[in-house]
């Protein structure tokens, strides 16, 4: 077994999913889950042939450790999000391109992440962006799936660029002696690093490329949205790690000026990263639909893996791969407790549901672990990578990015709860009183990611031990454990104590509680309303403009999509003007203009 | 983590609770005085927790009752972290973003519990304490930022046992004097005083996240309360004002802190919630930053000092 | 059980009376005039909190339901209300003169007259108005009388449940409001 074989079995696996899927809906689905969560486990035959390179036809491979780490988080969210392909068959305009779709979306990332030249880089780069650009007008809207792919298109255009000028420069198309042995001054070597990282910047929706994924993740097929906000923007920290690691950018921006250890172009992608927490904070939220909120908070999170990664240190460095996980299982996980809500009740907005926990308390509990993690309060993975990455801030000395570090980590309580407190809690509404819990195909991934984020958080080093063969392979020094708990010079945290601790004080609430006089049940509507009567439970649901005070502080802001959109119509104006001056049907203008140009041109001939 | 390790740990959440419980009774004969009344018995916080878990109670749900759990439990847990002298339940757990982000369990529980409720009035304190807390905790930690920048340690215990070695002018007090305003500023929201209490406003939404409470939850809550003030408090003692190197001393600054803070919340009014935001989101914030440059640039106050 | 009459109490209901009898917190509902009396023996002139007494946002916290003045029909039904949402033991006080036996109100066809035939009084405060020093007084003789187990309303009206419910549906009817807040 190979890595070529993982990718056949992805590539036949799409176009037997098609051909299987016009036969029988029931076959295509199930085919996604085969082969996703294949895949997932012949990555695990496979983790001992590192280093290994296979050729097939044209394509190059490579399998690195960094590849192999992206592949393992991808083909795990692909894996358990396929689950509910089985649901949601019948709902799907094109069931059949759905199922080719989603299984070649996950063999582009793969092919990506084992590819060892530009060319083969850059074909399967192309080949999530266009699979995942069909899948998106599948949901609701086509114009998301026209930004999506018009901001990955200026990311790959700009990358295209980059990989030219490198060939041009190297002379080889491999990835790894190519980046290496780029031998530039200052300048140059800036715009080459900014030029390649693009793509990286777009996927990961990083300000200003934010604006694509609020569209696309809100507005995309159910089911591919966690796939969007767990697996694909997760390419462009590949790309940020290739750009940041790979391509020797510390010692060649070296030269150039330093603050706190950290060469200014990266400060400035860090910076661009604190942005983009600040403003997914912010705008998740004042959000009103539970898809959206997570997408900017996709946003969010994705400024602390670009953070992370940029570091190139042992702690921060560590955080931000590990969040990279963290963050793409719960963030995957809460975007399928919100499809299992939308499956049961046809929406996604905050201020039309309520109560759910009454009917499915299980999707409750996976959403409210998830969020725990999201929110990176222990005893879940997503607090490990938080303490990482802000320990590492802190050993740096970092002032202005830890407080967008905190201010993101703290406004994710406010986003996180916002859909637990109005979704699962409060009332519910009469409408959704004969709803049922979600079906069993649905609880089986919910069920699975929730013990994976709570069994890394309570023992990270199954995960920390990947990233640090990472750190190795990328030469930097490699994060301190000692026996399981993570001993790095500033900090010190041993998550399994922490866990232990955290149940010890629940059992004594839990004696206390016990102890105590025995409760009685009462209906929700048996609610202190100031004595008033009141039997409309939709009425007595607080889910409109849940942080009103805090939401007017900022209602005025700017908006970056309005910006685009404003200079796409000046952009159009000057086409009418252009299509005026030049295009028309007059006769005489044309042979003025032909004139001059020719005129110019002889002049210019002369000289 | 020995059996001797979580009887040493339980023994000190009970002395926690009896701590604070007893300083919030005598503070509120502080109060009473302020306000020239002669104020209740000493112990009658005790005797309202105890009478309030003896009562009956209800049930809005599982949630309701388990919110209430884990949130005690979190509470508990984060007192448990807490270092007090060179007293220490675990080994090596004192670091400042584990008991900030545990704090945060309880804090979430509580929330849970509350909205659990279906009370419209609850969910409304929840969302305007998470508000307060966005705007309190960020200059607060950015302070913090800069003290494990400065010490190269992240654990309060050490961070309070650096203070230590150069008598009073060691404290933090003095070597990032914008940093402990900016602390005693945050200490108030955190503490839910005024000015920082429109999300418990009792005339307004009937008491906030609280509202639905009554028997022993509610008495659970009252515990939980005060083992929240305990956490806070210490680690704005730990801080900057040097912990303490025996028991007695910790707790005459605690006493001293959190009489502080009681008398300034006896005589403020109250912000409201978008107004809380950007009060902190001026001075402090702005100091907190200063002082992270000045430390981080110059050193003052950790490597060049006295 | 005739009222008045002791029931021996395991030694956990005794510790809660021990409690009890010593913290009580009041929800007034200020229905009447009564309430202008409260603050004046809230605040520093009178000062109940040194008697363990302190006011509570909501019935659910509440121990003791302190109904001020007057009840007219329509508030009586919010009364109730309030008064099943508390938490047992609770008691009730009925303050002044209206809610002992409708006082000026006696002949008013919008009043009721006598509270305790809808609600099961502990404790009355005679007068119009009662002074604060009577407020004082009738909050320690129901702390003493809680500390001794005298005080056994909330048992009454769950025990003479019916009778209440016919007493109370026979002041307040059954009205079905249609707003834009009721079905």
């Amino acid at each position: 077994m190979n890595l070529l074989s993982i990718l056949a079995v992805l590539i036949v696996g799409g176009l037997a999913a098609y051909l299987l899927s016009k036969a029988n809906k029931l076959l295509g689905a199930i085919t996604t889950i085969l082969t996703t969560v294949l895949s997932f486990v012949m990555l695990f035959g496979i983790k001992d042939q590192i280093g290994s390179t296979e050729t097939f036809l044209y394509f190059n491979f490579q399998l690195t450790e960094i590849g192999w780490y992206f592949a393992f988080v991808l083909s795990l969210t692909y894996g358990m999000s396929a689950f509910y392909n089985v649901c949601y068959k019948d709902k799907f305009m094109y069931p059949n391109s759905y199922a080719m779709l989603y299984i070649l979306s996950l063999g582009g990332s793969l092919g990506l992440f084992f590819a060892k030249d530009f060319i083969t880089f850059f074909v399967f780069w192309e080949l999530v962006v266009w699979t995942s650009a069909f899948i998106i007008p599948l949901g609701k809207s086509r114009r998301a799936s026209f930004i999506y792919y018009v901001v990955s298109s200026i990311g790959s255009m700009a990358t295209l660029f980059a990989i030219m000028w490198i060939y041009k420069l190297t002379g080889t198309m491999m990835i790894k002696e190519a980046l290496m042995s780029v031998d530039l001054n200052f300048w140059p070597s800036v715009i080459l690093f900014m030029t390649f990282i693009l793509s990286g910047l777009t996927k990961i929706g990083i300000f200003p490329f934010h604006v694509w994924l609020p569209l696309a993740h809100g507005s995309a097929p159910h089911t591919f949205s966690p796939i969007l906000s767990g697996g694909l923007v997760k390419l462009g920290a590949y790309v940020a790690y290739l750009s940041v690691a790979v391509f020797p950018s510390y010692e060649i921006f070296g030269e150039g000026w330093m603050y706190r250890g950290i060469p200014l172009p990266i400060y400035f992608l860090m910076v661009l990263g604190a942005i983009s927490i600040i403003i997914g904070t912010v705008m998740a939220i004042k959000q009103d639909d539970a898809k959206k909120l997570l997408a900017f908070s996709s946003v969010a999170n994705g400024g602390y893996i670009l953070i992370g990664i940029l570091m190139m240190d042992e702690i921060t460095f560590a955080g931000g791969l590990l969040h990279l996980f963290a963050h793409a299982v719960a963030s995957a996980t809460a975007f399928l407790t919100i499809t299992a809500v939308a499956y049961r009740t046809g929406t996604t907005k905050i201020s039309e549901l309520g109560g759910m926990i009454h009917r499915m308390p299980i999707t409750y509990t996976v959403y409210l672990i998830s969020i725990i993690s999201m929110a990176g309060i222990p005893p879940m993975a997503g607090f490990v990578s938080k303490w990482l990455i802000l320990q590492g801030l802190a050993s740096k000395g970092l002032i202005i990015i830890a407080f967008a570090a905190f201010f993101g980590s703290i406004g994710s309580f406010m986003y996180v709860f916002r859909p637990l407190a109005a979704v699962f809690l409060g009332q519910l509404a009469p409408k959704h009183e004969n709803l049922k819990e979600a079906p069993i195909m649905m609880l089986i991934p919910m069920i699975l990611m929730t013990i994976i984020t709570l069994t890394v958080g309570v023992v990270p080093k199954l995960v920390l031990n990947f990233i640090v063969d990472v750190q190795a392979e990328a030469g930097i020094k490699v994060v301190s454990m000692t026996g399981g708990a993570l001993d790095v010079f500033n900090g010190y945290l041993d998550a399994t104590r922490v866990f232990v601790i955290f149940g010890f004080g629940f059992l004594i609430a839990l004696v206390l509680f016990l102890l105590m006089p025995k409760t009685r049940s009462v209906s929700l509507m048996d609610t202190y309303t100031s004595a008033e009567f009141i039997y409309t439970p939709e009425l007595l649901h607080y889910a409109h403009d849940f942080y009103a005070p805090f939401e007017r502080l900022y209602k005025n802001h700017p908006s970056t999509l309005k910006l685009y959109e404003r200079a796409s119509l000046k952009l159009k104006e000057i086409g009418l003007f252009v299509d005026y001056a030049f295009m028309n049907q007059r006769p005489a203008t044309s042979i003025m203009w032909i004139l001059i140009i020719v005129t110019i041109v002889t002049i210019g001939g002369a000289f | 983590m020995t059996f001797q390790n979580f009887l040493n740990a339980f023994l000190f959440v009970l002395a926690a609770f009896a701590f604070q419980t007893s300083i919030t009774g005598i503070n509120r004969k502080v109060m009473a005085r302020l306000q020239k009344r002669r104020g209740p018995r000493w112990y009658q916080q005790f005797l309202d927790i105890f009478k309030a878990l003896s009562k009956s109670s209800i049930s809005h749900g599982w949630v309701y009752d388990f919110g209430v759990i884990m949130a005690l439990g979190g509470i508990m847990a984060t007192v448990i972290f807490i270092p007090v002298a060179d007293f220490r339940a675990f080994p090596n757990t004192d670091n400042i973003f584990i008991i900030s982000y545990v704090l945060a369990v309880g804090m979430l529980g509580m929330a849970m519990s509350a909205s659990g409720s279906g009370n419209p009035w609850a969910s409304i304190g929840v969302g305007r304490a998470l508000t307060n807390m966005l705007a309190y905790e960020v200059p607060f930690m950015v302070v913090v930022v800069t003290m494990i920048f400065g010490f190269k340690t992240a654990s309060v215990g050490e961070i309070a046992g650096i203070q230590q070695g150069l008598g009073i002018f060691g404290w933090n007090l003095f070597r990032m004097p914008l940093g402990a305003i900016v602390g005693f500023i945050s200490l108030q929201g955190m503490l839910g005083k005024k000015p920082f209490d429109s999300f418990i406003a009792p005339a307004e939404i009937a008491s906030g996240p609280m509202v639905e409470y009554g028997g022993k939850h509610l008495g659970m809550l009252f515990i939980l309360h005060d083992l929240s003030t305990f956490i806070e408090v210490s680690l704005i003692v730990n801080l900057f004002l040097g912990g303490g190197a025996t028991f007695l001393e910790f707790g005459i600054k605690y006493f001293v802190v959190y009489t502080l803070a009681n008398l300034v919340s006896g005589i403020s009014p109250r912000f409201k919630i978008d107004q809380a935001v950007v009060f902190y989101y001026k001075f402090p914030l702005l100091a907190s930053i200063v002082q992270g440059f000045i430390v981080i640039f110059t050193g003052w106050g950790v490597t060049k000092w006295l | 059980m005739a009222i008045g009459d002791k029931v021996e109490l395991s030694s956990w209901e005794k510790l809660g009376n021990f409690f009890r009898g010593r913290s009580v917190w009041m929800m007034w509902y200020c229905t009447g005039c009564g309430a202008i009396e409260m603050p004046p023996t809230m605040t520093s002139r009178f000062d109940m909190e040194r008697l363990g007494m302190g006011p509570m946002a909501t019935p659910r916290q509440a121990d003791i339901l302190l109904v001020t003045g007057y009840l007219s029909v329509k508030t009586l039904r919010r009364v109730i209300y309030s008064y099943e949402q508390m938490q047992d033991p609770k008691y009730i006080i009925a303050f002044g003169a209206c809610a002992v036996n409708g006082g000026i109100y006696f002949d008013s066809y919008s009043t009721i007259n006598k509270l305790d035939d809808y609600l099961p009084v502990d404790m009355y405060i005679a007068g119009c108005m009662p002074r604060p020093e009577a407020i004082m007084n009738a909050f320690n003789d129901l702390q003493e009388k809680i500390r001794n187990n005298e005080v056994d309303g909330w048992k009454r009206y769950k025990k003479n449940y019916d009778q209440y419910k016919k007493n109370q549906l026979k002041a307040v009817g059954e009205v079905y409001v249609h707003d834009e807040f009721h079905e």
